[in-house]
């Protein structure tokens, strides 16, 4: 989870001096950012997919609490109240509490494990939704691309015919006519040549396409994932 | 639609044996042998121009703008080769060639698909259906000729 980031509001220096050091010692630890709730501000503009809440002064847990935003995963370290807890829990409905009791940290690091692979799992989903939306568009275009040139072969393929026929008896021809179906000829066979490069052009796009599908899957498959 | 036309030429007694073996026997030096391309494509216009494509060569081409038919010009006509479109509505080229080719009453017949679907795969695909040349349209009055006589 190098790529996740964990913000601890505390009061107490000694939980997260002693949370952060269990953290580190993990092989891979995210991003964590410390703060007091005198610092704490409604308006933090760092994204955070797990925020820790530990010991803090009178009154401010509500306050801190209150500005979060109700999608965000919390985990509560603080003592409690059932009743508050249930109150807390209606305002943030991915709250988890953990009593600070023996081995607090170790139920912290797993849970707090589980929800940033979470997090991690869902943007995951939503670049992988964002992309094969933008795929989606592409195939309408390439099916409407594919339509358009069997249209446009087909009727190449009567102009290059039908010119070739009438040069076949070029002595019925007048000499302007000749003239003009040999232009006709020669311009359906550039137009040809263009279609081809059109789909050797489609051909390469599609080898990129196809090797930056490779690339991003090698880089999935290579991260390490923790269990 | 099924076109036909009346468009005799002269050919030797060699041909003749080409067509029917013991044709040659009974051949006589002014013995019209005409040998039948069956095209099969959904555009009038593309089977028409096939059609004037190889008079020219001499051979005597029908055309159908069905491909629902195709058996039943096939053994009405008896055609030396058929040249066969893919794209087309109803019965697709790869499925008529698939059919042609596990009926033992039309497999021996070589179908050429004349299509503008030109990937190596559209090829490959076309191979696994068993058809014995592949054409791809815009093609030269020479490209199709050169196909056709591998066969005819």
């Amino acid at each position: 989870m190098p790529n996740s980031n964990v913000l601890i509001v505390t009061d107490e220096s000694e939980f997260a001096r002693l949370l952060t050091a269990c953290w580190q010692a993990e092989r891979q630890a995210p991003g964590i950012t410390v703060l007091g709730s005198d610092l704490w501000s409604e308006h933090e503009e760092i994204e955070h997919e797990l925020v820790v809440v530990g010991p803090l002064r009178e009154s401010k847990l509500s306050e801190v609490l209150k500005s979060l935003a109700p999608a965000t995963a919390v985990i509560l370290c603080a003592p409690a109240e059932p009743r508050e807890l249930s109150q807390l829990r209606s305002r943030c409905p991915r709250l988890v509490h953990i009593p600070l009791r023996e081995d607090w940290t170790q139920t912290l690091l797993l849970v707090a494990g589980e929800s940033l692979r979470r997090s991690e799992a869902l943007r995951a989903v939503r670049q992988a939704e964002k992309k094969a939306s933008r795929n989606e568009h592409h195939a309408t275009l390439g099916r409407y691309m594919i339509d358009m040139k069997h249209s446009v072969n087909n009727a190449l393929t009567s102009m290059l015919g039908n010119a070739e026929l009438l040069l076949l008896e070029p002595g019925q021809l007048s000499q302007q006519s000749l003239a003009q179906i040999k232009t006709i000829h020669s311009m359906a066979l550039r137009i040809n040549e263009i279609m081809q490069r059109f789909s050797s052009l489609a051909t390469e796009m599609r080898e990129a396409e196809n090797a930056s599908q490779a690339e991003t899957a090698d880089a999935f498959l290579s991260r390490p994932h923790r269990r | 639609m099924l076109y036909k036309r009346d468009t005799r030429l002269e050919h030797t007694a060699k041909l003749a044996a080409d067509v029917h073996p013991y044709a040659a026997e009974n051949c006589s030096e002014t013995l019209v042998v005409q040998k039948k391309i069956l095209i099969v494509d959904d555009s009038p216009s593309q089977v028409r121009l096939m059609q004037g494509l190889l008079e020219t060569e001499g051979y005597q081409p029908v055309g159908l703008n069905d491909p629902r038919r195709i058996e039943e010009i096939i053994t009405a006509e008896g055609p030396s080769v058929i040249l066969l479109d893919v794209v087309m509505p109803e019965r697709n080229g790869f499925q008529v060639c698939r059919e042609l080719k596990s009926n033992t009453k039309f497999n021996a017949i070589p179908v050429i698909l004349v299509t503008s679907k030109d990937t190596p795969s559209d090829r490959y695909w076309g191979e696994q259906q068993g058809a014995d040349g592949y054409v791809t349209k815009p093609f030269t009055r020479e490209e199709l000729l050169r196909a056709v006589r591998r066969f005819a």
